[in-house]
C-alpha cells in the first residue's frame, strides 16, 4: 500500500499531478486519485489516498463491480459498474470519486505509482508487502452524508491532529 | 480543440454585473504566448492611458499561461496586472501557489474585472459558472478570516481565493493580494485596485483538466527541466532555506541592505539569517503548485505561525529597519500577510523615516510623536496600523514614500529609495550592477523579477564570452555586458511569467532557455511557436510595455537610481567604494534594444 508522511508534505500536488497525467495525459485535481487536503491555517498539506483498509467497504458495491486486486488495490470493472454512486458514499475517506463517468481510485499504477517518484519530500511511499492493516472503523460513522472532498478534509483534519501537537511542541515548550 | 489553453477568456463587468465568456484566440495567443504577456497586450490594447488608477475605468486583469496546471514543474504562477494605483504607471504582480492552475482548471486563461461594484462583493467563479456575491459582511476582515469566511459560506474547503485585506480595502496604495492567506502579488498596489473597484475576493473552483498536444513529447520535456532543476548545484541550499538563503549570501557580498542601504553588511546577520529562522522555527517545507524544490517553509514562533517569509519581508523587517530581532520579522510577515501590506513598500517608508530622523531633517513632531530611531519596533507596529486604517500621518505614509518624500521635502527626497515611484527591493545594487541596471530600466519601478540578472553571480565566465561576448558579465563588479546580459534576462523573465513559471528556477537556476520552452510551447499547445516566434512575441511585449509607459509620462530621465546608488559608494566589505554607473549603462542598454537617445522605442 502507499504509507503517507503528512509530516513531510509540502503541499505542492505534484503527486495529483502526476497521477492524473499517467492515467489521462491530462492534468487537474479531479483527475487524480490522490487528492491532497490543504488546511493553510495550520500549515497541514494531507495527501488523501485509498488506504486498502482492513474493513474493504467499497466492496459493497451493489454491482459487485469492485474488487480487490493481489497488490490489494481496488479494481473496479467497467461494465458491471453502473455509476450508481455507492463507492463515494461507502468509502470513509473520500478516496473514491466519480469523475468525468469514472470512478477514481488508486490502482498503484500497476506496481509502479507515479506520486511515489513525483514526490521529492519523500511523503509517500510504497511497500507492496503492507496491506489492509489500516481499520477506519471509528471514522466511518463520523462520515455519513458527507461528499467525498467533505470526508477527505475531514480525515486530514482528524489524522493531523498529532501532527499539529509535535509541532507546536516542538517550537513552543 | 485548443490544447494547454483554459479556453476562455472571461469578462466582468462590475458596473452592470455584465458577464461575458468569450472564447480564446489562438492567434492572438501565438503573440502574446500567456501570463503576464497576455495581460500586458491587453492593457495595450484596451486600457485608456490617462484614466485615474483608481476610477472605474481601470482595468484589473489575472493572466495566466498555456502551461499553468500544467505537468511542467513549478508552473504555479499568475499575474495581476493594471495600471498601478501606487506609480500610476503599468502595474502587476504575480504570485505562486494554487490560483493559477485553478483559473484553468476551471477553463479560463485571463479574468478581465472592468467597472466598479456598487457594494463590496466577491467574485465566484465555479467553471461556467461566474457570480458578484455580496461581500459588506466581510467588510474590515483580514486575509486570514476573508478566507475562513468564504469558504464557510461556500461549503467547500478546496477553493483557491485571492483576497485582500482591510488595508487593500482602505486603498493602501501599496496593498497586496493573497491568494489562500500566504502566496502574495505583493508589488505595485493591485490590492488596491482590488479596493478601488469594491472587490474583496476573487474565488475560484475548477473542476476541469489542463490538455497537452502531444503528451508523450511533453512529459519528455518536463523530465528535461525536472533533471535540471535536481542537479542544479544550488539545489539542496534552495531547497532548505528558499529565498532566506540570500541573507547570509548578501551579507557576504556585501550588499544586504543595513540601516536604509547606509551600509552593506549586518554584524548581527546570524541572528536573522535563513539558516537561524529554520534551525529554530521552521517545522517543514512548503511547496507551489507541482514543484519539487518546495523551497517555502512552515513556521511557529512563541505566538504567530504561517508560511514564509521570503527574503524581502525577512530583511525588510529587520536589517533594512536596523532591527535584529527575527521573531520581530516573522510577526510582521504574519501581520502584513494579513492586513494585505507589501512588506518592501511598508519596509521603504519606515526606513526611509527612521534614516530622515538620524540625519536630523524630521522629528518626532513630523510624524504624529512617533519615534523613528532604528530597529524601534513599537513604532513600527504603531506606524503599520496608521497605515492600514489611513489614520494621522500613517494616511500620507499609505500613499508610498514618493509621495510621502515629496509631500514632507526638506531634501528628504534624496533619502526616498525607489524608481518610477516603486520601492527598491532589499538587493544593494552598488555590488551587482546588471540588478541596477534592472532597477532603473524595469517597466514597474524598482525591481529585480523585470530582469533577475542573478548570472553575474554565478562565475559561469565562459558561458557569459558565449552568451554576451564579455567573461565581464559574469562578474557582479564590472559594468561591461551587463546592457547585453539584462536584454537577455529581461526577456527570459517575461518567458517564465508567460508561461507563469517560478522565477527562482526558470531564472536564478537558469533553468529555462528559448529553445526548451518552444518546444514546450508547441507539445503543450500544438500551435506554431518556434524560438524564433516565442523571442518575437517576447520583444514585442517589452516594446509594448515602454510605449504604454511612455504613454503614463515615463522619459528616460526615469531610468535612474536614486542618489544614493550611483553617488554614495559602499564603505566597507565585498563590495566596498562600488557605486553604479547607471547613465551609461542605461545608455548601453537603449542601444542593444535599438531604442533612441530618449529610450523611445
Amino acid at each position: 500500500m502507499l504509507i503517507i508522511d503528512a509530516n513531510k508534505c509540502s503541499g505542492c500536488r505534484r503527486c495529483e499531478t502526476h497521477c492524473s497525467f499517467y492515467h489521462s495525459g491530462k492534468t487537474g485535481h479531479l483527475g487524480a486519485r490522490i487528492k491532497v487536503e490543504k488546511i493553510e491555517i495550520t500549515g497541514v498539506d494531507f495527501p488523501v489516498v485509498c488506504h486498502q483498509c482492513k474493513e474493504h467497504y467499497c466492496t459493497k458495491c451493489p454491482r459487485e463491480a469492485i474488487s480487490i486486486t493481489d497488490r490489494g488495490s481496488i479494481e473496479i470493472s467497467p461494465t458491471l459498474c453502473d455509476l450508481c454512486g455507492a463507492c463515494e458514499t461507502l468509502c470513509p475517506i473520500g478516496a473514491i470519486q466519480i469523475y468525468n463517468d469514472v470512478p477514481h481510485v488508486c490502482d498503484l499504477c500497476g506496481g509502479a505509482p507515479k506520486c511515489v517518484d513525483a514526490c521529492e519530500m519523500d511523503a509517500i511511499l510504497y511497500d507492496p508487502d503492507i496491506k489492509q492493516t489500516i481499520s477506519l472503523d471509528g471514522f466511518k460513522k463520523k462520515t455519513k452524508k458527507m461528499t467525498p472532498a467533505e470526508k477527505r478534509h475531514a480525515y486530514a483534519q482528524q489524522e493531523s491532529q498529532q501532527l499539529r501537537e509535535n509541532w507546536l511542541k516542538d517550537r513552543r515548550e | 480543440m485548443l490544447h494547454g489553453y483554459g479556453g476562455h477568456i472571461l469578462r466582468v463587468d462590475l458596473t452592470s454585473g455584465k458577464i461575458l465568456r468569450e472564447k480564446t484566440d489562438p492567434d492572438y495567443m501565438l503573440e502574446v504566448i500567456g501570463g503576464r504577456g497576455l495581460n500586458s497586450r491587453r492593457l495595450y490594447d484596451e486600457l485608456k492611458r490617462d484614466v485615474d488608477p483608481l476610477s472605474e475605468e481601470n482595468m484589473l486583469l489575472i493572466g495566466v499561461g498555456p502551461l499553468t496546471g500544467s505537468l511542467f514543474s513549478t508552473s504555479a504562477y499568475m499575474t495581476i496586472s493594471g495600471k498601478s494605483p501606487l506609480t500610476g504607471i503599468l502595474g502587476d504582480s504575480a504570485a505562486g501557489g494554487f490560483f493559477g492552475p485553478e483559473i484553468k482548471y476551471a477553463g479560463y486563461d485571463q479574468l478581465i474585472f472592468t467597472g466598479k461594484s456598487e457594494r463590496l462583493s466577491y467574485v465566484y467563479i465555479c467553471d461556467d459558472h461566474v457570480e458578484i456575491r455580496d461581500a459588506q459582511h466581510l467588510a474590515g476582515q483580514d486575509i486570514f478570516h476573508t478566507t475562513a469566511m468564504i469558504r464557510k459560506e461556500l461549503k467547500e474547503n478546496n477553493l483557491q481565493i485571492a483576497a485582500i485585506g482591510p488595508a487593500g480595502e482602505n486603498l493602501v496604495r501599496y496593498s497586496i493580494v493573497a491568494c489562500n492567506n500566504s502566496r502574495v502579488c505583493g508589488r505595485t498596489g493591485m490590492g488596491c485596485l482590488f479596493g478601488s473597484k469594491n472587490i474583496k475576493a476573487v474565488v475560484v473552483k475548477g473542476s476541469g483538466m489542463v490538455s497537452v498536444a502531444d503528451p508523450l513529447k511533453f512529459m519528455e520535456l518536463c523530465k528535461v527541466i525536472d533533471n535540471r532543476i535536481l542537479e542544479h548545484p544550488e539545489y539542496q541550499e534552495r531547497h532548505e532555506l528558499g529565498s532566506t538563503l540570500l541573507m547570509k549570501a548578501l551579507n557576504g557580498l556585501g550588499i544586504l541592505p543595513v540601516n536604509h542601504f547606509q551600509k552593506g553588511m549586518a554584524p548581527y546577520v546570524d541572528k536573522i539569517s535563513g539558516q537561524t529562522l529554520a534551525k529554530n522555527y521552521k517545522v517543514k517545507n512548503k511547496g507551489c503548485f507541482n514543484c519539487n524544490i518546495n523551497c517555502s517553509r512552515y513556521y511557529i514562533t512563541s505566538d504567530v505561525e504561517g508560511e514564509g517569509p521570503e527574503y524581502e519581508t525577512l530583511c525588510s523587517f529587520s536589517s533594512r529597519i536596523g532591527s535584529d530581532d527575527l521573531e520581530f520579522a516573522l510577526k510582521m510577515n504574519h501581520y502584513l500577510n494579513r492586513m494585505g501590506l507589501d512588506s518592501l513598500s511598508t519596509g521603504e517608508t519606515i526606513g526611509w523615516a527612521m534614516e530622515c530622523v538620524e540625519k536630523g531633517i524630521f522629528d518626532k513632531t513630523d510624524f504624529d510623536g512617533l519615534d523613528f530611531t532604528w530597529g524601534n519596533m513599537k513604532t513600527v507596529e504603531k506606524i503599520l496600523g496608521m497605515i492600514i486604517a489611513q489614520e494621522g500621518i500613517g494616511a500620507e505614509f499609505a500613499k508610498g514614500t514618493r509621495y510621502l518624500a515629496d509631500k514632507m521635502g526638506k531634501g528628504s527626497e534624496k533619502y526616498a529609495l525607489h524608481v518610477k515611484g516603486l520601492d527598491v527591493i532589499c538587493g544593494d545594487p552598488r555590488g551587482i550592477k546588471a540588478f541596477g541596471l534592472t532597477y532603473a530600466i524595469a517597466s514597474r519601478g524598482a525591481d529585480h523579477l523585470r530582469a533577475e540578472p542573478f548570472f553575474e553571480l554565478t562565475n559561469r565566465f565562459e558561458e557569459a564570452e558565449k552568451r554576451f561576448g564579455t567573461r565581464d558579465a559574469a562578474d557582479r563588479l564590472s559594468n561591461n555586458g551587463k546592457a547585453a546580459l539584462v536584454e537577455f534576462t529581461e526577456r527570459q523573465a517575461l518567458l517564465t511569467d508567460c508561461l507563469t513559471m517560478c522565477k527562482n528556477v526558470g531564472l536564478s537556476m537558469d533553468v529555462l532557455d528559448f529553445e526548451l520552452a518552444a518546444d514546450l510551447l508547441r507539445a503543450g499547445t500544438g500551435l506554431k511557436f518556434t524560438q524564433e516566434r516565442v523571442n518575437k512575441s517576447l520583444r514585442q511585449t517589452i516594446t509594448n510595455d515602454r510605449l504604454m509607459n511612455i504613454d503614463f509620462g515615463i522619459t528616460a530621465k526615469d531610468d535612474t537610481l536614486p542618489h544614493r546608488f550611483t553617488h554614495e559608494p559602499l564603505l566597507e566589505g565585498a563590495s566596498k567604494n562600488q557605486v553604479v554607473p547607471v547613465h551609461d549603462l542605461v545608455k548601453d542598454y537603449y542601444k542593444i534594444k535599438g531604442w533612441d537617445a530618449d529610450g523611445v522605442p
